[in-house]
């Protein structure tokens, strides 16, 4: 925070904006930064005054007041300040986009992947795609294209014939069980490993690390970073060492090359890259940056395109809202539970009895996933509803939702099979970082059932 | 599943026997016995016929506890293990003559629609099994509300490898509109005599375009057999059961149908959770409560049937797998991250499967320095070292081998008379 001044004052601005416009999305839980004993007093010292001079409040809190207020905290505080923040329900942020951007006339193609660009004279006629699903081929015509691919700009841009060199830094960050505070906690000490626990619904999210890789295709977190980030983590608060966790991930962040810096000295700011200075004439990339500055990178880098299209109607991105929509309604941890405990249906069977998520919920799903063009697989109603991610981590509740979406014809032939073990392979690889002790036993009885009895593994 | 079965060979032997613990795990049967059908590995090896897969087993894997046994003997104690079942009204439908290719896998329709290779199946799955390998007519019939277990599902995956299979869904007399059933109270309902027929004439209507017709298990719990006898003469076509996802009514029969002829038989069975074991000079001396009473119990012969994580028979302490009676060594991977592949259904196998306990030829579990770590402990079934029951669909047969061939040593070596 205190080494990207520009960083830091966009990043306030537009949480500032987003607060504002996507109430839904975000929780205004404040943070604290706390040190504990061994932090450096120097950094401590300089603190405020940082803050300050990028315009953030910060207040210095008494140390037996914070403990009152967040029992987790390590006894051994020296020091902790209150700063404003809040935190974003990123599932529901992206998929309330995504409604807007369709109900302005978006299309959105699921599963489609860019192979190759079609190009006459410096300017791209079409992006040649493929349904990874079907292996259909098929061409987008378009007059500008946007290259907005996270981690993977270099390769994209690459296929147009443009170049941005990156490098990729893995984070990997483990969930816990509980809610562990009400306010998001930051170790105040120079951007580090395991230094923030945030909160999310009904969950915490501990991180992060940061590991240079060179291969985008296998990106997940180590047992060594897990057992890295729990041990840092408990430092300054102590319960993370024992609480139980359901689930480690791992991200990647895209980091611009400039110079010679790398790791965590790269700047986390945002990159928006012209390409016609490079021969492309229709392509901009937009990459790195974070979260909470999407919408102004979005801003800048439609600015651009909607020049060169001589279009002068004004962004309104940061004066209209972003209006709730029904795509993000099953994402919210604890929602389901409460609409099933409100509501109780008995005829409605629960699909997922972890998370409580009944029959009704998933066909609400399934038809907008259908409405947006494509039939639904597991993964993707996993990943608009809490199906799998409670305790049994979809040993159960997979196959009960393949069952279903059958007789709901959204699935044929032997799809089932192979779209359960991709279910199940995703859930693993957040849970096989966590493998310590009694979670051998969890693995034991997943396996007795769908190796033991179903030869999922080795059925043909 | 070891505990039982080596509960059956010394109560055959004539040896004085005390069963003690939870068979809590046996609720997850499918209710068939596996042998062996499978080689774990990059290339995975399936064999049609577990013998012939055995042999090739022990040459890759010297130290599976199946290299410990002979032919002869796993014959002889599948034979025992059945004859006893039988007696206790469990039938199996395995090998009809003992020659080595009457041994062959059967196959076995799952819940997930795929096939499960086995060696020896309830009379409940006869029908299936021999449905799959004749490519007959099969009509899979599920129950409205029944979760995990979807018909359709079943019946489409079916297809697509190319068998003649439909799925229909019926409601359950009395319970038609109900959102969560389970298969234990189904079964129990079915026991009236009133609620079967009832249902018997919903299948009715889906048995025109079929040669037999296969169900959840969930026809009965006791008067499994004759239930099924019933439904079969109204409909006029075999049924078959296909096993459930857990609390299964498979293994829920075969844990009652033993309990309760062992319990005819005298043997003193005590459900309970033992967590120390003291070694005398003669004897293991432990002791076990029961309501307000608590016995001492002093064996001569202790067998460790206690499974693996689930059945607490192995745990984890500072990031290293322990036995927890008597912390014995425990083969392992050299460290955590040895534990696991990345992929879930790695068709190697988990290493972590095969982490447990070495033991002699005799099935005595080995000491820190390599020789037996006591003369008269044994070790049976799933916490035994180098095998993977999961993945080779072995379980019920490394638990019954193991068994028998420590009670023959106990046998042996033990002198006329009361004992153990």
């Amino acid at each position: 925070m205190l080494k990207d001044s520009e960083t830091a004052v966009e990043c306030r601005r537009e949480s500032e904006l987003l607060k504002r416009l996507a109430p839904q999305c975000i929780e205004d839980t404040g943070g604290l930064f706390v040190a504990v004993a061994k932090d450096d007093d120097h950094y401590v010292a300089r603190f405020p005054g940082l803050c300050h001079r990028h315009g953030i409040t910060c207040t210095p809190v008494d140390i037996a007041d914070a403990r009152h207020k967040e029992p987790c905290l390590a006894p051994d505080l020296k020091a902790v300040f209150h700063v404003p923040d809040a935190v974003v329900d990123p599932f529901r942020l992206s998929l309330d986009n995504a409604a807007d951007a369709q109900k302005h006339g978006a299309r959105i193609l699921r599963n489609t992947r860019v192979t190759q660009f079609v190009s006459h004279n410096g300017t791209l006629s079409a992006a040649r795609v493929q349904d990874t699903r079907t292996g259909k081929i098929f061409l987008i015509e378009a007059l500008q294209y946007i290259n907005a691919t996270g981690a993977w700009a270099d390769k994209v841009a690459a296929m147009a014939g443009a170049h941005i060199p990156m490098l990729y830094s893995k984070g990997s960050l483990v969930i816990t069980q509980r809610r562990i505070s009400s306010r998001v906690i930051n170790r105040l000490r120079p951007a580090s490993d395991a230094d923030i626990l945030v909160p999310g619904g009904t969950v915490s999210i501990i991180g992060t690390t940061s590991l240079e890789i060179k291969n985008l295709d296998d990106i997940r977190p180590t047992m060594e970073e897990v057992s890295f980030i729990i041990q840092q983590g408990s430092v300054m608060v102590p319960e993370l060492a024992f609480t139980r966790y359901i689930r480690a991930y791992a991200g990647v962040r895209p980091l611009v090359k400039n110079g010679q810096a790398r790791g965590r000295t790269i700047s986390r700011n945002y990159t928006l890259r012209d390409h016609a200075a490079e021969g492309v004439k229709n392509l901009v990339t937009i990459t790195g940056g974070k979260l909470t500055t999407y919408r102004l990178m979005a801003e800048k880098t439609v600015d651009i395109v909607a020049g060169r299209l001589k279009i002068a109607v004004p962004c309104l991105t940061a004066v209209l809202p972003l209006p709730p929509g029904k795509k993000g309604e099953w994402t919210e941890p604890g929602k389901s539970p409460r609409v099933w405990a409100a509501h109780p249906r008995p005829k409605d069977t629960l699909i997922c009895e972890c998370e409580m998520v009944s029959e009704s919920m998933v066909d609400d799903i399934v038809d907008t996933l259908c409405a947006e063009g494509s039939p639904p697989t597991l993964e993707e109603v996993g990943r608009r509803s809490r199906i799998g991610k409670g305790p049994c981590q979809g040993t159960f509740c997979s196959f009960r939702l393949a069952a279903h979406l059958y007789r709901t014809g959204n699935l044929e032939g032997d799809q089932g099979v192979s779209q359960v073990k991709g279910f199940v392979n995703e859930r693993w690889k957040g849970f096989m970082p966590l493998v310590r002790d009694r979670e051998l036993m969890r693995l034991e009885m997943q396996e007795a059932f769908l190796c033991g009895l179903f030869n999922m593994e080795a059925d043909r | 599943m070891a505990g039982m079965a080596a509960s059956i060979f010394a109560r055959n032997r004539g040896i004085s026997t005390v069963q003690v613990g939870q068979v809590s795990e046996i609720g997850f049967s499918s209710g068939c016995l596996d042998l062996f059908s499978i080689i774990p590995g990059r290339q995975p090896a399936v064999f049609g016929n577990p013998f012939d897969g055995m042999d090739a087993l022990v040459k890759k894997m010297p130290c599976h506890p199946y290299s410990k046994v002979t032919h002869a003997q796993i014959r002889r104690a599948f034979a025992q293990f059945t004859e006893f079942m039988g007696s206790a009204g469990i039938f199996f439908h395995g090998p009809e003559k003992d020659c080595r290719q009457a041994w062959n896998n059967q196959h076995i329709i799952t819940p997930a629609g795929t096939l499960k290779p086995t060696c020896q199946v309830p009379a409940a799955m006869k029908a299936g099994a021999q449905a799959i390998a004749g490519n007959q007519r099969i009509g899979i019939i599920g129950i409205k509300g029944l979760k995990g277990f979807g018909a359709l599902q079943m019946a489409k995956t079916l297809q697509s490898k190319g068998f003649q299979v439909t799925g229909n869904t019926v409601a359950f007399p009395g319970r038609e509109t109900a959102g969560d059933l389970m298969c234990e109270r189904l079964a129990w309902d079915l026991e009236t005599p009133k609620v079967l027929q009832q249902f018997i004439q919903r299948v009715k209507p889906h048995v025109q375009q079929v040669d037999v017709l296969g169900l959840p298990a969930v026809l009965g719990i006791y008067r499994f057999e004759q239930l099924r006898r019933t439904m079969e003469h109204t409909l006029g076509r075999p049924v078959f059961e296909i096993p459930t996802l857990s609390p299964s009514v498979t293994g829920i029969r075969l844990k009652e149908a033993y309990l309760e002829k062992m319990t005819g038989l005298d043997l003193l069975h005590f459900p309970v959770t033992v967590s120390e074991i003291v070694q005398n000079k003669n004897a293991f001396v432990f002791s076990v409560t029961q309501g307000m009473e608590s016995r001492k119990i002093m064996a001569k012969n202790l067998i460790l049937a206690t499974g693996r994580f689930m059945g607490k028979g192995l745990g984890v302490a500072d990031e290293q797998i322990k036995e927890m009676l008597f912390d014995l060594p425990v083969v392992q991977p050299e460290n955590r991250s040895g534990w696991l592949c990345h992929d879930f259904f790695d068709p190697a196998g988990h290493p972590v499967n095969r982490a447990g306990i070495e033991t002699d030829d005799s099935f005595r579990p080995l000491g820190a320095t390599g020789s037996v770590f006591h003369p008269r402990l044994y070790a049976a079934g799933s916490i035994l070292a180098h095998q993977d029951w999961k993945r080779e669909k072995s379980g019920a047969g490394i638990s019954i081998v193991s068994a028998f061939k420590a009670v023959s040593h106990i046998a042996e070596n033990t002198p006329a008379g009361p004992a153990a």
